[in-house]
Formats: structure tokens, sequence, C-alpha cells
């Protein structure tokens, strides 16, 4: 069992409300200058969960569940920052108070999974509060790995298994190419996501990574995320894809960061068989996976 | 010198202010983190830089990002998007108010998400007389340019005086552009998926080998570069086969993800541009810009 910090972590609570979806103007134009309307971040999505298809969806950026965001700066970003990966929720107002559901991401909103019935229930403005746990997190033995989002809970399910020598190993569902990383770049690891490139159609084929899976647990080569994100040979950054395509510029998938490691002491392989997957590991979302 | 419609151009005068750096108030820190994870306090964008100029190397400052020159921007938000969208490098900047009133300078690049502003050089006497919120007014004029006989290519940022400079030929139907260095698609970094219309996108400098080994590495404020494998046409993203052409418009900088910024110039999803790397291809000489001595 890799050593943690877990017992010295704190718990507390954040919150925000199911936020609308917002349209400046109905259109945006795609890779070739086709205009196409944006559907899919804010609001409530009924019918897409973790654990579904990243592709194929008529929409774009597609957040999976219920979208919250707070509407006061200091503590929207304490949502932002302090939420994590698996972390519970709970309803706290409206028709669905009491309902309990659970963290899946952090997009331009935050992301819970809740069951169907309780996701017809919920009302643009109902108050939805997390128990967050999980900043701070780091894994004792290894300081040159760094660790974010993730709620021990999530970390307990990765399967990391420990080489010796400083070095890790742990399944993935896909690896992408570090050309491949784009929108996004300009942040920091701590704050939201970088989308990999889902505008090359072929090369997406030809690398296997057109049928990801939001939920995902990826590798990124040469990817060094341990402050900012950017290009460094033989880094690996590990990470979670949070939300579905898009079809703008830059854009396409969105991935998370869970693990990073400047030089290549993050070992990782494709499971095939048992997908590593968030919905598969919490029991979550789209069932199916488990 | 490749046929356009730049005699149907309009020109229209688009103003910003000189804009003042700025940090967040305390409890935030102002530092920037490092490749390596150190908090660095450091002067970056924004303001009237005395000391940096066209020209001058973009590595080896104690800066982040640096303007060279001045920057402007607009308190308005959609008159900056205006600013930032219709100013292109080569356009004339005019001073209209304050000590430098009526002074000449020019437009070399611009600054993205986060900043939005318009980079101008002018001569060292007149950055003297400048101060932080005179108005500057830029006669923008290259937006909407098209090259007749390449369809695909699409212009961004550019005006027709630096078009006309680029000593740009055409073979095999294909526009082969002068450039200093050509940049792989995997040291592209922050600006990716964001506009090309205005803003920088970045060379990660963080892994100093690959700079090497790109000949990335004795970059100057104002080369023309070129991007391989990246579309930017309707923002900016991988694309294998794309190239794009751009200008070097700000200073290295010390975080992962971020390097020089290069202000996007043209770009052909399909690759009709054929770069062609030489010893010398720097605005200073293209536009015969003064900025007091500096090398190219």
């Amino acid at each position: 069992m890799v050593r943690t910090n877990r017992d010295q972590l704190v718990e507390m609570a954040v919150w925000g409300e199911a936020w609308p979806a917002a349209l400046r103007s109905p259109y945006r134009p795609n890779d070739r200058g086709e205009a196409g309307v944006l559907m899919g971040t804010a609001g409530v999505i009924l019918n897409v969960r973790v654990g579904d298809p990243a592709y194929g969806w008529a929409g774009d950026h597609v957040e999976p569940g219920v979208s919250i965001r707070n509407r006061e700066d200091g503590p929207e970003h304490a949502l932002h920052y302090l939420a994590c990966i698996g972390n519970d929720a709970v309803v706290v107002s409206g028709e669905a108070a009491g309902a309990r559901g659970v963290m899946t991401g952090e997009h331009a909103h935050i992301m819970v999974d809740f069951e169907p019935d309780v996701l017809e229930q919920i009302a643009i403005g109902d108050r939805i509060q997390i128990r967050a746990v999980g900043m701070g997190l780091e894994m004792l033995d290894y300081p040159h790995i760094s660790v974010r989002k993730m709620s021990p809970r999530l970390f307990d399910k990765l399967r990391i298994e420990e080489l010796g020598d400083g070095r890790i190993r742990l399944p993935v569902a896909a690896v992408l190419p570090a050309y491949m990383m784009g929108s996004g770049a300009e942040l920091g690891a701590d704050y939201v996501d970088q989308d990999m490139i889902s505008n090359d159609r072929e090369t997406l084929a030809a690398l296997g990574l057109d049928n990801l899976r939001i939920g995902d647990i990826l590798a990124i080569q040469d990817h060094d995320h341990t402050y900012n994100r950017g290009y460094r040979e033989g880094a690996v950054t590990i990470g979670l894809n949070n939300h579905g395509d898009s079809f703008m510029t830059g854009h396409g998938p969105g991935v998370m960061d869970l693990l990073s490691c400047a030089t290549d002491k993050i070992e990782y392989y494709v499971d095939t068989q048992q997908r590593p997957n968030l919905a598969a590991y919490l029991g979550i979302g789209n069932k199916s996976l488990a | 010198m490749v046929a356009t419609n730049h005699d149907r151009l309009v020109t229209m005068s688009v103003q910003g202010n000189v804009v003042s750096p700025g940090y967040p108030g305390i409890p935030a820190i102002p530092h920037q983190i490092d490749h390596e994870g150190r908090p660095r306090l450091l002067p970056a964008l924004g303001g009237i830089v005395y000391n940096v100029r066209l020209g001058d190397s973009v590595y080896g400052w104690a800066g982040d990002n640096i303007e060279p020159g001045v920057a402007i921007k607009s308190p308005e938000g959609p008159a900056n998007q205006a600013l930032n969208v219709f100013a292109c490098v080569g356009n004339q900047a005019v001073v209209m108010s304050g000590n430098a009133k009526g002074a000449i300078g020019t437009v070399t690049g611009k600054s993205g998400r986060f900043a939005e502003h318009v980079i101008l050089a002018f001569p060292p006497d007149v950055l003297d007389r400048l101060a932080i919120g005179d108005k500057i007014i830029v006669r923008a004029c290259g937006v909407g340019m098209t090259v007749r006989d390449y369809p695909g290519v699409k212009l961004k940022s550019l005006s027709p005086p630096l078009l006309e400079s680029m000593r740009i030929e055409e073979n095999d139907q294909k526009l082969t552009v002068p450039v200093k260095a050509v940049v792989p698609p995997e040291l592209v970094g922050a600006g990716s998926g964001l506009t090309s219309e205005s803003g920088a996108i970045c060379i990660q400098s963080m892994d100093r080998n690959a700079l090497q080994r790109h000949g990335l590495d004795a970059l100057r404020l104002g080369d023309i570069v070129a991007l391989a494998d990246y579309d930017s046409a309707w923002g900016h993203g991988y694309r294998k086969g794309s190239v794009g052409i751009g200008v070097v418009s700000s200073t290295d900088s010390i975080k992962a993800g971020y390097g020089p910024g290069v202000t996007l110039l043209m770009t052909a999803p399909d690759g009709e541009i054929d770069p062609m790397v030489m010893d010398r291809v720097n605005l200073v000489d293209l536009l015969g810009i003064d900025v007091g001595g500096a090398k190219a």
C-alpha cells in the first residue's frame, strides 16, 4: 500500500449552485470555419454521465451531470481548488434536498454525478455542497511525483504498484503524445484542465484515441505538469478525462491533472481488460464499465 | 509580390491607452512559479519598457513575457477586442496625447489571454516622453486581406507593407516564406486552443535541449518563425501538415507551457506554405524600424 499523509488531510465544505448554460452568440466556428452551436457546458445534463463516450455527442465540451458554480469570486475559487474527484456531494436546497452524489471533475464548472431520478429534480440555482478532501495529499516516498485533485477514495482505486527506486506503475485507458495537448497550456496545473486536440481525426484514429470515455485515466508522454503544464522530454503526466469532445480548433476531451513527474519515474500500461475509468472505479455514472 | 486584395482594405483608427503593469493585492502573491517550482517575482506584462527592444534576444532577461516598447489596451471590453483584432503587425501607431503627441511608431505584436495588449515599437526618445495612460491610435489595416491564388491560406494580424517586405515567392503551388526557424508542434504551448485573430502563442522553453535541437535557442524579438503541423485558421491547434507563420513578439517566460510569444501572421491549414530557414529574417530589417540602434 502506497504510504500517504491521508490522516493529515482536512475535510472542508465548499459549495455552488446548479449553474445555467449561457450563450453570447449562438455560433462558433469549427476547425473548418463552419459555424456550429455550442451546447454542452453547464446546466443539468440529463443523459450524459461519467463513463459515457467522450466522442459522438452533438454537443461541445459536454459536462456530464450537474454543473455547479459559486457566484462569488473567493468561494468560487475555493470550490475549484479544494473539491477533489470522488468527493461526496449533497443537494442542500430544492426538491432533491438530501440527495447524495459524487464530484467527477472540474471544468468551467465543477461536475457532480447523481442518479437519474435525482437529476430530474434538480433546478437551476439549487445549492449543492461538496465535502472537499484531497488537497495536500502526498505520496510520502515519492516527493518527485506531484499529486492533485484526488480524493483518498479515488487514489486507492488507481491500482498503483510500487516498483522500487522511486518508480510507480499504474494502468491507463490510453496514451497521449505531447503534440496533441492544447487549450489549457496557459493555465497552472491546479486549475481546470488541458484539452487534447481532436481536430486531426486521422491522427486521432491512427493513435487509437477516438474511443475515449469520460472518466478515463490517461497518460501524457513528455509532459511535466508538476507546476504548470509544459513539454519536457521524458516527463510523464497521468490525468483524467473530465468533459466531452469539442469542434473548436485546439480543443477536445479535457484532461485534469492527477499525477506528474519531471522524469520517467511514472510507468503506465494500457489495460484493455478492466478499463481504468472513474465510473468503474467508484461505481457511479455509466455502470456498464464496472 | 504575391497578389492580394490590399487595395480594397479599409484603414480604420483603433485606440488604446498605454497600460500599466499590475500585480494582485495581498494576501495573493505576485510571484510566478518557474519550471522547478520556485516562486520568482519579476517584471512581466505591460507598461513602457525602455531597454528591451525589437532585435534583442528573447532569452536572458530578468523578466517574464516582457512586451518590448509600449503596450496599449482600451479600457472598454468590446473596444479592446476591436483594437486587438484589427491592429496588424506593421501598422502605424500615432501618439494622440501627452508629451510625445504626434510621435509615430509601429505595431510589432500582441499579447493574449490575461493581457489582451497590442505591442508597439517607438524610438528611444519617444519612450522617454510617453506616460502611462497616453492615448495611442493604431491606423489599422490588414483584416480582410486575402491572397488571390491561395484561398486556403488565411492572413491574421498582417499588414500589406509587412506582407510585401517578407520576400514571399510562389514555387510549385506553394508560398515559400523566409523564416529564422521552425517550431515543432510539441513545443507550441500557451495560446493553443485560443483565438488566432489576436493574442499570441508561445514557443515552450522549459526543455532547453529541445529548444537547441530545433535551432530555437537564439531567437530575437521581431524574428519571423514557422509553426509546423499547427493549424491557426479558426484558432490554434495541431493538424498534421498545416503550417503557420508568425513574428516573435514578447520575451521568454519562466513558466512551464510558456516561452517567447509569437503573433500569428499567416496560416495554411492544408500546407500551402513552405518555410525556408534563413539567417536573418527580422522586423527591424523587413520594415526598417528605428529602435535606437538595436541589432537584429
